[in-house]
Formats: C-alpha cells, structure tokens, sequence
C-alpha cells in the first residue's frame, strides 16, 4: 500500500516528539536549575541530608549520562524509584493510570453522543433560534474554568440535593456501587468540559459538512432530510469528529487534573499533583512523560484513522 | 451580542483599577466582620473564615488577575510569534527543529506545562506573580509560534517577498515592512483569545495551590481556600468564581466580536 510510508513517517514523527519530550522534561527538572538536591531539601537542609539524598537519587552521576540511563531504563520498563515513598514507580502508577482511564471512559462515553447531537442539531439549524441558544450556554460554560464548573456541580449535587458522595475515594476494595456513585460527578464534569470545546469546532465541521454539494445533490434527489443526513452526510462527519476529539483530548488530560482534585479522586491528575507539591521528581517525570505518550499516541491514532479514512489525505 | 462583553469588560477594569481606592475593607484585614457570615448589606459576599470582607478581596485580586493575564499573553505573543516568524523565514532544518520541539511543549498539557515551570522556578521565585506571568507565557509560546508560523509561511510564499528579496533587500527589513504587518491582524486575534484564557490558567494555578503566594487574594487560590466552608457560606466560593466567570465570558464575547470585526476566521484553541 502506498501510504503505508506516510504511516510509518508519522509513527517515527511521534516517537521522535516524546523523546524531544523527555529530553525537555530531564533538562527542565534536572539540569538547568543550580542544584536539585537543594530543591527538594529546601534551602535551609543541612549539608548532611543533601549529600545523602544526592546519593540516593543518583545525582552524583554527570546529568547527560543519568538522561541516558533515564531514558535506557525507561525502555525497559523500570520507571524508577519515588523519593518520597521509594516503592518502584511502574507499582505506583499502573492502579491510578487505570483509575484515570476508566474515568476517561465514562466521561467519554458520555461527552461524545452530547457533543455530537447538540453540534448536529446547531449545525442543521444553523443560526437559527436554537443555535444562538445553545451557542450562547456553551460560550458561558466554556468561560467557566474547570474547577469552577466543578465546584458549583459540587454545590449542586452535595449541598442542594444531597445525592451525591463529596469525595470520590475508591480503592480496589469498593463495590461496584461505591464505584458508580463515585465516578459520577468527576464524569459529568470532565465531559461537560470536553464538550464545550468540542461542539464548537464540531459545530463549524458539520456545518461544512452540511452545505456540500452531495448532500444537496441528495436533498434535490428528493430524498428525505432524515436519510440525506444518516446516509450522506454522517459518514463524512466521522473524520472531523474524529479529528476534534483529538484536539479535545488534551483538555481531558489537563482537565483531568483539576477535576480529580475537586472530587479527591485517586487518579493520575491527583498523582501528579502531589508529587508536584512534595517535590518527587522521578514522579513528575514519569507521570508528565506517560501523559504527553497518551497524547502523542491519541493523536497518532487519529491523524492514521484519517489517512485510512480519507484517499485525498494520502498525498501529503 | 459582544457590545454586552464590553460592557462588562469595561466594569471590571475599571474594578480592577480603582478598586483598591474604594474597597470597604484591607484584603488582609481580618475582623471586617464575624467569621463566615453569609451575604448582608456591609459584606457583598460575606466573610471568610478569618473573617475578611470576601468582596474587598475580590476587588483587589481584580488588577493582579487582569494585569497578570494580558501581561503573560502578552510575553508568550511576542516570544511565539518571533520564533515562529524567523523559524517560517530561515526554514530549512532550523525551521524542522524549532516545529518539533514546539509540538513536543505543546504534547504536554497546558496545565502541566505550567506547575512544571513553577516547580522548576524554584523556591525563591515561588508564589511570585512575576512566575504566574512566565508560565503563562511559556504555555502560549509554542502554540502561537505554530500559528505565527504558518501565517509568516504564507506571506513569505508570496510574490511581494520574494521580489523584495529578489532586490537585495536584507532580511531584517523584509520582515519589519512586508511580513509583521500582514501577520499582525491574525496575531492580534490570537492575542485576544489568548488572554481570554489566561485567566482560566491562572486560576487555575491558584486552585491547585500553585499560586500567588497568600494572604494576596488571587481569586483561584480563594475558590480553593474557601470550597470547605461551601456547606457553611457557599456565597465565599460563589463570589470570587462569579467574579472570575464573568471577566472571561466578557472578554470571549469581546473577542469574538473583534474578530468578526476583523472579518478572519475563528481559529479554535488547542
């Protein structure tokens, strides 16, 4: 197949950019900023501590050569040791990326039907009453920043109705029920998020979409709307999604961090955030390396779909 | 529509100017009133759990929000549209550097970008707001270099550019006559629904505890502060994130007038 190169080109393009991300992440973490062992110590550590941490963490080693062995571990799939609670990383981090993922799904599941019928009701309607509407709530819930829309769905939802638990904290022991109960909120959230941006572009895509000359074709045909659009129109919609959904996942990720916080959720973002706070550094490596891996690949995966889906993609 | 956004645009800086001069209460000043009262006629938004006037300190986070914002979109336009510029113009493998390196900033999420750069500030610059402004710049940078990019590309592809440097003209004064001026209504628009965001980022800092350092009343870190006193005083996180919402949703709607004014297309956010 002649576009098997320009697939292969992309895959080498994206591993190529987590590198450059890697290198970023250990230059900015490790190498630039004076001394690291004063960082995490803070300034008034006493001579003692820091040279035993420099010797725990490795830093006595020349900083190019520990990207190196970074890098050359990373691949065989030791991640490394937190500094904080010194269990292997890969332990730490496989529960809560699963937890994030299953988040991520729930949210997923429920962000694409909302986003796609509202786009499709706004792009058929376009400029219309109820697109003006609709647009108008989504440019005011987008100007609401995550945690906001979070908090207030936390007021709602806890303080008003009282239906829902405030914290979402599951653990492996949880039933099924507390899981539900505890994935809701978080959910909802992280979906309304991704769908305000989404609808957006989305609403400009089928609009697009809507006013080719086939879908006319088949409207003059005299087929009816309903058929134009299921037969037509929507199969042509698919890549556009496609390709929104791909810009929106990197809302997920950063929305996910806030939204995890709100709720206390044991995910990733969470994760991050206190490795942050207490300065574990191979933490926030590792963590910030897999979020931009998840991206890149997500993004992969769509720009390959797209080509598979689209004969004029293939030129480039 | 947008004539409403500049309206309440106009309500909040002149806020976030004056405000300090008439605000009721000090930020800091504790025992403007008993602690955790809800909504009266002396407290706009009720008192905190010190018991500082919500409202005044509302106020006067107002200019640190507003100014910081601009200010950081501001550093992040010049920075990008300056890398992308000279990356569209030199071309060649420095252009192919500069892309992948862009794309790689731009893979981490931008508010990750952001604590990593306040966790790589170190202790000194931390709780700065000077940090605030650098971070926000350092997460705009690479994405509008993209676009500065291919806008820069497309007007040096042009016919005008090319007899200018057919004529000998020197690089610096092709770019200063013919490119930056074409490129700047689009970076303008940029610049506009940059700093549109830029306060949702700040915020958002603040939230996570990355903020200005306390007791300056930065509305993210306040939202955060008082979310254990929602059941109590729910009007304590209501105050600030109405304050919050509002000032974006204003300038989204200024924008968004400007740039059909401009007549270019809306380009999204990534």
């Amino acid at each position: 197949m002649i576009y098997l190169t320009l697939i292969t080109k992309r895959i080498f393009l994206a591993l190529l950019t987590l590198l450059i991300v890697s290198a970023i992440l250990y230059g900015l973490l490790e190498i630039l900023p004076g001394d690291v062992a004063t960082r995490i110590l803070g300034r008034d550590a006493n001579e003692e501590n820091l040279a035993i941490l420099r010797e725990r963490a490795g830093l006595n080693i020349p900083p190019v050569q520990r990207y190196f062995f970074w890098l050359f571990n990373i691949m065989r799939g030791d991640l490394g040791y937190s500094l904080i609670s010194t269990r292997p990383l890969t332990e730490i981090l496989a529960p809560k990326i699963f937890n994030t993922l299953i988040l991520s799904t729930c949210a997923f599941l429920l962000y694409l039907p909302l986003t796609f019928i509202t786009a499709l009701v706004q792009a058929s309607n376009k400029d219309k009453k109820i697109d003006n509407i609709l647009s108008a709530i989504t440019l005011i819930i987008l100007s609401m920043p995550d945690f906001i829309i979070g908090t207030i769905l936390l007021i709602v939802f806890v303080v008003i109705f009282p239906l829902l638990p405030a914290i979402s904290l599951v653990n492996e022991s949880s039933t099924l029920g507390e899981w539900i109960m505890a994935l809701i909120m978080p959910s909802v959230t992280l979906a309304l998020v991704m769908f305000v941006y989404g609808v957006r572009m989305l609403r400009d895509n089928l609009i697009e979409v809507l006013n080719a000359e086939y879908v006319l074709m088949a409207g003059l045909k005299g087929l009816p709307r309903y058929r134009v659009l299921i037969k037509h129109a929507l199969p042509n919609a698919i890549v556009p999604t496609l390709n929104v959904t791909a810009l929106n996942l990197g809302f997920l990720i950063g929305g996910v961090v806030v939204v995890e916080q709100i709720c206390s959720f044991p995910g990733f973002g969470r994760l991050l955030i206190e490795a942050i706070k207490n300065k574990d550094l191979p933490v926030v490596e590792a963590t910030i390396l897999v979020a931009a891996g998840f991206y890149i690949s997500a993004n992969l995966i769509a720009d390959v779909i797209s080509i598979l889906l689209n004969p004029k993609l293939r030129k480039t | 529509m947008f004539k409403i956004g500049f309206v309440i645009l106009s309500i909040h800086l002149l806020i976030a100017v004056t405000g300090p001069f008439w605000a009721p209460f000090h930020y800091a000043q504790m025992g403007a009133g008993k602690p955790l009262l809800g909504m009266n006629w002396i407290n706009f938004f009720g008192t905190d759990h010190l018991g500082r006037d919500v409202f005044s300190r509302v106020v006067h986070g107002s200019y640190m929000v507003i100014s910081l914002s601009i200010f950081g979109t501001m550093i992040g336009l010049v920075i990008g549209s300056f890398t992308g510029l000279l990356s569209a113009y030199i071309g060649g493998w420095v252009d192919e550097f500069v892309q992948r390196f862009n794309e790689a900033l731009i893979s981490i999420p931008f508010l990750v970008l952001g604590l990593l750069a306040i966790l790589v500030a170190g202790p000194k610059l931390s709780g700065e707001p000077i940090l605030m402004a650098l971070a926000v710049a350092l997460v705009y940078a690479p994405r509008i270099s993209r676009i500065s990019r291919s806008a820069a590309l497309d007007i040096i592809m042009s016919d005008y550019v090319i007899v200018a440097r057919l004529r000998g003209e020197s690089a610096l004064s092709i770019i200063w006559r013919e490119v930056l001026p074409n490129i700047s209504g689009t970076m303008l628009v940029e610049f506009a629904i940059r700093a549109g965001f830029a306060p949702i980022l700040i915020g958002s800092f603040g939230f996570l505890g990355f903020g200005i350092r306390p007791p300056f009343p930065e509305w993210g870190s306040m939202i955060n502060d008082y979310r254990p006193f929602i059941f109590i005083s729910p009007i304590t996180v209501i105050g600030p994130a109405l304050a919050l919402s509002s000032l974006v949703v204003s300038l989204n709607l200024f924008t968004e007038g400007l740039a059909r004014l401009l007549g270019t297309s809306r380009k999204e956010i990534k």
